[in-house]
């Protein structure tokens, strides 16, 4: 409302996905790995293996090129993503932890240095100070996480800082800490995961003994992903508990996705690494990649469904609406709040279009991503304009419209007009099914999941009457806007829903 | 004119604004001396890659290049995040809504910044031994550095130009814009592309001055402050251009209007014709180290001069709708001690671990003397 919206045909925050999952991906192998480099160096001397000693030398190059290179870069990428997608939020962030990133960066700078002097000075330092810059390296990195994981479990839930303010009570909120358990055992996983990849390059025997290695440190990080997952669950606000409960099939998929790749990735690292390691194949070494971030990626986007209808919980909207400026905008409408939307009184279509990318746009594409032309397939113009005043009854995920009475009926407009169709059917109960779908589907279901209707049986008569009352029934229900003709037909439906 | 600037953030800035910007100006400078070097660096890199057949120190120059940008570029991000924070905190709306305005060319610095970086670690391997592939991966590396520059100067003119985002917005809202109406672009731009051609040169020098080897040394020496003064000297010329074109009432302030601004701009001015002074009587010096490094020095404190009017600029051109000045405060001082502690003892590790790496290079170097 506050910043222009920049709108690229679909949500940002797909963009903001495609960038963290990729920065999430190598940052936990840049953790993990610098702790798999230390340890497999310090094995190597103690085993007094060359061959072992080898293998990290080629690993930690190519891990600063990864690391170093895509990893910081990617970082910096969701901070330049973030600002552009969700500003209102981000100048939120800054201004409450902007310390904490000042910290953040300290160690990453440190991490970095580190990192370079470790992969590039192999020769030139002596064993015991090479080991100390590798721990180095990885203390910081891990402390980096330390710091991060306050910042983004902040957004999910803020716990006291909601009353206080305080820096320490957002920092330190209620999933801090499963939060930042299940992020290093990712981390180990994917040092393993990482460790197997570079193990492909050597030759046999040491082949085999870096993937028993690497595979440990694999499946150490797998298995304990379970346990934590539920902590962190366990912890969750009960509202998007509630997401979990089977209403949302992305969340249902998502959750069966991950846990499939959980399982595969587990199996393939008992077999391929720790039982028969000689089997062990760039093919499987491919396969435990994807699904390493298939893992991940399931993770951000459960999390991120978690926060909906928030960006950061109980204080800013997913749309970059501030929830305590909703009133103000209810009151005075958006043109009042937005110096970014062009006037409303010529062209009632193009006013209608805007409030869409500024309140809708977040989440919702007119044609693609959670299309809004599938959804509004049959509405008219008096039937959006109502249902715009229960969108959190639609959908739990879903922030309050905000505007006035005549911004309501614009978008109401703009929405009817994308998919218009009216309702047919070959006889009346067809019809009625129809119009259950456009009328009544956004909230219920027959015999389904979300607030079944059970009126089997009932008399037609008495539902028709009934639906002048909706509201009446309970005040998160529209009133019925369809033609009598219409509402007589859903009762018909209603009363014997059966095909 | 009613401007779109959004309202500042609610929340209370959380630190005194003198500290901010010190803290800005700080990391902004030292960010940019980096970022000069890998500018001019992979440019001088390219120069010399192409004349790998008719100087032979400019193949060995090549490969010293290569050896080091990689830090160089490890670097100029790590140092230009913390400058990009602190100007988020006192400056985000105006920032936030320029970035958004021209958003792709915006987000592409990241892709660029990856191919630029992966271009350069491909130098710093074959970097000893140049030959057309290298020659052709610097020249994209340089193509992509001189965009990402360009971007950022649409950017951080843009921001201080609310008067055009709305004819902007309006005429594109999916962020395919540049900032091209800025009368001040251009000469922007090259001022301060130049600039860090200058600055590598200087890192030419300083370069030789730690050379051991005569001739080399010598050769690194004479270019690095031809470099400097030429760039330099039409530098003198882009910066009136520059100035000619800023926004009436600011570029009043730089002639005479303000004080501190008018002030600023001699001091910016005299620096580096001390600087170039310098360099030329080293020439005919015999024993040169002392006005080297004075005109190192001076070269390096105008940058610095640069960025404080930098800043001054933008909170001229910004004064007529903001300041941060008026913004609430309300400082996070535990917190910040907490930065304060942690930043000391992370130059303690940056220290430990750059001193040993140095000790051990040298005694490895001079290892290997002894075996030849
Ligand atoms: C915070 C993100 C978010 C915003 C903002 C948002 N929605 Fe939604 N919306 C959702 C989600 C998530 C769903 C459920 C999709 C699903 O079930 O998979 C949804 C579903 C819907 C549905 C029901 C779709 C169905 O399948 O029946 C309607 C209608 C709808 N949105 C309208 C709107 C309108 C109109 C706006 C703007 C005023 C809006 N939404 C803004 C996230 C959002
Ligand atoms: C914006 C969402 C929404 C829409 C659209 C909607 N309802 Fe409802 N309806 C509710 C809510 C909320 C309740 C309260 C009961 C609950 O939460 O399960 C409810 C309850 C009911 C009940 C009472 C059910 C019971 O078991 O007590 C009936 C009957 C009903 N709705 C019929 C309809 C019909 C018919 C339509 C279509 C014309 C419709 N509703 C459209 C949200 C909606």
């Amino acid at each position: 409302m506050n910043y222009p919206v920049w709108q690229l045909g679909f949500p940002g925050g797909l963009l903001i996905a495609a960038v963290a999952v990729l920065h999430v991906f190598i940052s936990h192998f840049a953790i993990g790995g610098g702790a798999y480099l230390v340890l497999t160096e310090r094995r190597a001397y103690s085993h007094n293996d060359s061959e072992l000693l080898g293998y990290v030398r080629l690993h930690s190059k190519f891990f600063v090129l990864l690391t170093v290179v895509l990893g910081a870069v990617t970082g910096v990428g969701i901070w330049f993503t973030i600002g552009l997608v969700s500003p209102e939020a981000t100048s939120s962030l800054i201004h409450t932890f902007v310390w904490g990133w000042a910290i953040e960066w300290v160690l990453f700078f440190v991490e970095i240095a580190a990192a370079l002097i470790y992969a590039y000075h192999w020769d030139t330092l002596d064993r015991q100070t090479h080991l100390i810059v590798g721990w180095i390296y990885f203390v910081a990195a891990w402390a980096s996480l330390v710091v991060i994981n306050g910042i983004i479990t902040y957004m999910l839930t803020p716990g006291r800082w909601l009353e206080t303010g305080n820096f320490w009570d957002g920092f330190f909120n209620p999933t801090y800490w499963p939060s930042l358990f299940i992020r290093t055992a990712m981390a180990v996983g994917l040092a393993g995961i990482f460790g197997l990849v570079t193990a492909m390059w050597e030759p046999s025997p040491l082949r085999e003994r870096v993937v028993r290695w690497a595979g440990w440190w694999l499946v150490l990080g797998i298995a304990s992903l379970l346990p934590l997952s539920r902590w962190y669950f366990h912890d969750f606000p009960s509202y998007s508990r509630a997401y979990f409960s089977g209403m949302y099939t992305a969340v249902h998929h998502a959750l069966l996705g991950g846990a499939v790749c959980t399982g595969v990735a587990l199996a393939l690292a008992l077999v391929f690494a720790l039982i028969r390691p000689k089997l062990m194949n760039p093919v499987v070494v491919a396969v435990l990649l994807v699904a390493g971030i298939s893992v991940m990626a399931t993770g951000e986007y459960l999390r991120e469904f978690s926060r909906y209808p928030y960006v950061i919980n109980s204080y800013i909207y997913a749309n970059d609406i501030r929830v305590g400026q909703v009133e103000s905008i209810v009151a005075n409408g958006v043109a009042k709040a937005s110096p970014w939307v062009e006037g409303s009184a010529d062209d009632p279509h193009a006013y209608g279009r805007e409030l869409f990318v500024i309140e809708c746009g977040s989440c919702h594409s007119v044609a693609g991503y959670r299309a809004m032309r599938k959804i509004t397939r049959g509405w008219d113009a008096k039937f959006a304009s109502e249902i715009l005043l229960h969108l959190p009854a639609v959908r739990e995920t879903m922030p309050p419209f905000v505007g006035d009475e005549h911004d309501r009926a614009a978008l109401g407009r703009y929405l009817a007009s994308l998919m218009p169709a009216t309702p047919s059917g070959a006889n009346e109960k067809e019809l009625g099914q129809q119009v259950f779908a456009i009328h009544c589907a956004l909230c219920h279901s027959v015999g389904g999941q979300r607030r079944p209707l059970d009126l089997k049986g009932t008399d037609p008569e008495g539902i028709a009457g009934m639906l002048g009352t909706l509201g009446d029934i309970n005040p998160d229900m529209p009133p019925f806007t369809g033609t009598d003709a219409e509402g007589h037909a859903l009762a018909v439906y209603l009363s014997d829903p059966r095909q | 004119m009613n401007l779109p600037i959004p309202y500042p953030d609610p929340m209370p800035l959380p630190a005194p604004v003198w500290l901010l910007r010190t803290l800005l100006l700080l990391t902004f400078f030292l960010h940019v001396l980096f970022m000069n070097c890998l500018l001019g660096g992979t440019a001088v890199a390219l120069v010399c890659t192409m004349r790998r057949k008719s100087s032979e120190f400019s193949v060995r120059l090549a490969g010293d290049l290569g050896r080091l940008l990689p830090s160089v570029f490890a670097f100029t991000i790590t140092l230009g995040v913390a400058p990009l924070l602190f100007l988020q905190v006192m400056y985000g709306q105006f920032l936030y809504a320029s970035s958004i305005l021209i958003g792709v060319p915006w987000l592409a610095i990241i892709g660029m910044v990856v191919l630029a970086y992966y271009g350069v670690y491909f130098f710093s391997m074959k970097g000893h031994e140049p030959n057309g592939k290298t020659t052709a991966v610097l020249a994209l590396v340089v193509l992509l550095l001189a965009s990402i520059a360009f971007v950022y100067s649409n950017n951080f003119t843009l921001m201080l130009a609310p008067e055009r985002w709305l004819d902007l917005y309006h005429s594109n809202a999916s962020g395919w814009n540049l900032n091209w109406s800025e009368p001040s672009l251009l000469p922007r731009y090259l001022h301060f592309v130049l600039g860090a051609l200058a600055v590598s040169g200087l890192g030419l020098v300083v370069m030789g001055l730690r050379e051991r080897e005569d001739g080399y040394r010598q050769w690194l020496i004479e270019q690095g402050s031809l470099l400097f003064t030429g760039t330099t000297l039409l530098n003198v010329g882009v910066g009136f251009w520059f100035l000619v074109k800023l926004p009436g009432p600011v570029r009043l302030a730089f002639v005479g209007g303000n004080g501190f601004a008018t002030a600023l701009l001699g001091v910016g001015m005299l620096l580096p014709l001390a600087a170039i002074a310098h360099l030329i009587m080293a020439k005919a010096n015999k024993s040169p180290k002392r006005q080297l490094a004075i005109g190192v020095s001076c070269g390096v404190l105008t940058v610095a001069a640069m960025v404080v009017m930098r800043d001054v600029l933008r909170n001229l051109a910004l004064a007529p709708c903001f300041s941060p000045n008026r913004l609430p405060v309300a400082p996070q001082w535990g917190v910040i001690l907490l930065f304060v502690l942690f930043f000391i003892a992370g130059l303690a590790t940056l220290y430990y671990m750059l001193r040993k790496a140095a000790v051990a290079t040298r005694m490895r170097v001079a290892a290997t003397q002894k075996l030849q």
